[in-house]
């Protein structure tokens, strides 16, 4: 009907408009991008400074003292680097310790069986690792002349790449680039329940307290209200993301060097169309049934306070697949996975985590996807029905029981 | 159905019956409500009547029997041309008050710019246009009821139904607000109307229904719900005594004055004749209907003798 999308629009803008009004929804959704780019400012300065204290201590090198019970330690080597041969440990510590000596390297007898000792003069903890750096270096020089084949030291050492593929239904697995994508469903849905689920709980609290049930309900349908509460909480959601995010763009644009952000190889993310659209719709369906559940609690809930005891357990279904996180990945078969996997509330995210692992077959993945978006609209149509026959009961907790005994009464 | 009803009832309520739990609170209630009309829904505090108005708008379920407008049970449907003033009164408090008429204009089925210019010369006509702006809860408790009224009668519903519209006016508001009633009643409004005014009802109502203790006590025209209570009465003042006589009870003496109600078959032209005759020096003979008021007592007054004795 024109006049109920009409209605929608209406509700949908109304709602929208005086949510992103509020001052407190305005504060609490800049408060994080501000902290962002504080935070971002400080690590700027703080690796402008480093940085350049970090280029003076790289070319100035620094002497030390050795001592080698192994013999493996060449000394012209050891001499280039800086080193002097020293056969007295004790005095060498103790000069590293009042300070004459940056430094001294103990190499022990046997190195497979007894650790070499470092001792250098304090420089930081970020300089202090190329004490162990140049010791390594030393003896790895060192035991490649003895071996005679650079190839060899490597080998032993372990400097060797590794390049796996594996396998599934004979085709090569995305591996961890594979993971990462399907996963972001995942992330999404977190950010967006941890965003919305408040104002999902509350969004038909104000109507209740505020006591304008009776003209709402007589002016316009349920649904058409709670669906476009619905639409315009989404809508709110994702201008809080896009408020969360932009500043992370645009630092990762402008100053991702300077701020030392991880430069991700995108290139290695794998991006297969299974995945990402099953993880999609989960998201959705997963979606609608917190929803649903929110809105009808809710409805039944007098007030924001009482509504929030049934909040804290709702909220533990999100995380709790994740206590069973190796099981979701490695069995998927465990009972407490398929359970998990098919019951309304822990399945959005356990089928998620499956399908971003790839445990998740698709037969079981239409099962759960459709299961979601049927009983996830089958919620948000009680939450109609409770949000009608029981928000005029102000101040009191609804019976369920009691709005169905009197609907079908009305429907004889 | 009676063969020859002119026109089926706007409003048909039949053995209507509405339990909280395991008290009833309305027992087999009936009355219609046809189009045009204004109707006076009357009773004692408690009796009822807010549970039948939320009953018969879908706001509550009625325990048993037919509620039906317009020969259907009332579905909220978008955009009814229905006007409904709840006797909680409320509106969005942290919103404007021009951005919640505008709403609610909008969910009726205005345009944004028919709603927002109806708003404000109704806000000009209440006397508050410089607070458009502002927000609800900003505004005193009379002024939240003008807005809340205004909303109520947005895009000329064809069905006002209002519970103790003057709740909360003074008498210069009230008889704004009753203009503004009657003139939608004039320009064809059906209206259902709770008060606890009997002045306004016996400005505005063309029938009545009197609840007490969910049960209909009187029902029908004014005029009739008059009749059924002692219907006319004549007021006399006099001097001396006044005399006994089998034409007529006397239900109230002293002072010079007397209320004296008519027995079956005694008319005023003989209860005049009889007043004169037997001497009681007559100063003055008003022929009077018994007030809504008086009525109201009595009926109210019985439920005290009840529970007192
Ligand atoms: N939600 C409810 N639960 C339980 N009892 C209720 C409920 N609503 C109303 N009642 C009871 O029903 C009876 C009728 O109440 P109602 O509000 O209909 O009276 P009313 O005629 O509108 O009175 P008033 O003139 O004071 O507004 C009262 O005894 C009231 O306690
Ligand atoms: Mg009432």
């Amino acid at each position: 009907m024109a006049l109920t999308q009409h209605n929608l629009g209406t509700v949908v803008a109304f709602e929208f408009v005086r949510t992103i009004k509020k001052k407190g929804f305005v504060i609490a959704t800049l408060a994080i991008p501000v902290l962002l780019i504080v935070v971002f400012a400080l690590v700027y300065a703080s690796n402008a400074s480093s940085k350049a204290s970090a280029d003076a201590q790289k070319s100035a090198q620094f002497s030390f003292a050795y001592t080698d019970a192994s013999g493996i330690i060449l000394s012209p080597g050891a001499k280039a680097a800086g080193g002097t041969y020293s056969d007295n440990p004790e005095a060498a510590i103790a000069a590293v310790k009042d300070g004459s000596s940056e430094a001294y390297f103990q190499f022990p007898a046997d190195p497979t069986k007894e650790p070499v000792k470092v001792y250098g003069a304090d420089k930081g903890v970020f300089e202090n690792g190329k004490y162990e750096a140049v010791a390594k270096q030393l003896l790895e020089a060192s035991a490649q002349y003895a071996v005679g084949s650079p190839r060899l030291t490597a080998a032993l050492t372990g400097k060797v790449q590794f390049d796996s593929e594996t396998f599934k239904d004979d085709k090569v697995a995305a591996g961890v680039g594979g993971v990462i994508p399907p996963m972001l469903f995942l992330v999404v849905f977190y950010i967006s329940m941890i965003l919305l689920s408040n104002q999902m709980l509350n969004s038909t609290l104000e109507e209740k307290e505020n006591r304008v049930t009776e003209m709402i309900l007589t002016t316009l349908n349920p649904t058409t209200l709670i669906t476009g509460k619905i639409i315009s909480l989404f809508m709110v959601g994702l201008v809080q993301i896009l408020v969360f995010l932009a500043p992370v763009g645009l630092a990762y644009l402008f100053f991702r060097d300077r701020l030392a952000l991880p430069d991700m190889d995108l290139s290695s993310l794998v991006f297969e169309p299974g995945p990402m659209i099953t993880g999609a719709l989960l998201l959705v369906g997963g979606f609608t049934v917190f929803t649903g559940v929110l809105v009808a609690i809710g409805a039944i809930m007098p007030t924001a306070k009482e509504a929030g005891t049934i909040f804290g357990p709702l909220m533990a279904m999100m995380f709790i697949p994740f206590y069973t996180f190796s099981l979701v990945i490695s069995n998927p078969n465990a009972l407490i996975v398929q359970v998990f996997t098919y019951f309304p509330l822990t399945a959005p995210v356990t089928a998620l985590l499956r399908n971003a692992f790839g445990t998740l077959n698709p037969v079981e993945a239409a099962i759960v996807i459709v299961e979601l978006l049927v009983v996830g609209s089958l919620i948000i149509r009680l939450a109609v029905h409770l949000f009608r026959y029981g928000s005029i009961e102000y101040g009191r907790k609804l019976s369920i029981a009691g709005t169905f005994r009197r609907s079908e009464l009305t429907a004889k | 159905m009676t063969l020859g009803d002119a026109a089926e009832p706007l409003v048909h309520i039949e053995d209507f019956r509405m339990d909280f739990g395991d008290t009833t609170v309305i027992r087999d209630l009936s009355f219609d409500v046809h189009a045009g009309e204004t109707f006076g829904f009357l009773g004692s505090n408690g009796s009822g009547k807010t549970t039948t108005l939320r009953a018969l708008l879908g706001i509550y379920q009625p325990t048993a029997g037919t509620l039906h407008i317009d020969g259907k049970v009332f579905e909220p449907r978008d955009g009814a041309r229905l006007g409904y003033l709840p006797e909680e009164r409320g509106l969005y408090k942290k919103e404007p008050v021009l951005d919640v008429m505008v709403y609610f204009g909008r969910l009726k089925g205005l345009s944004k710019n028919a709603a927002r210019s109806w708003s404000e010369n109704y806000l000009e006509r209440v006397g508050i246009p410089e607070k458009a702006k502002t927000r609800l809860d900003k505004l005193s408790g009379g002024q939240q009821q003008k807005v809340q009224l205004g909303v109520t009668i947005m895009n000329n519903p064809e069905l006002l139904i209002l519970d103790e519209p003057t709740k909360g006016f003074d008498p210069v508001n009230r008889r704004l607000l009753m203009d503004i009633i009657e003139e939608h009643k004039r320009a064809g409004a059906t209206v259902i109307m709770v008060t606890h005014q009997m002045e306004e009802v016996e400005r505005l109502c063309d029938r009545v229904i009197l609840l007490k203790d969910g049960v209909a006590r009187a029902y029908g025209t004014v005029e009739e719900v008059q009749e059924e209570f002692g219907g006319t009465l004549y007021r006399v003042t006099y001097e001396g005594v006044l005399p006994e006589s089998d034409l007529y009870d006397v239900i109230s003496a002293g002072d010079g004055r007397a209320e004296l109600a008519p027995r079956q078959g005694a008319s005023e032209e003989k209860v005049l004749r009889e007043l004169v005759e037997t001497g009681a020096g007559i100063r003055s003979f008003t022929p009077a209907r018994i007030s809504l008021d008086e009525i109201f007592i009595k009926v109210y007054g019985e439920q005290h003798e009840l529970a007192e004795g």
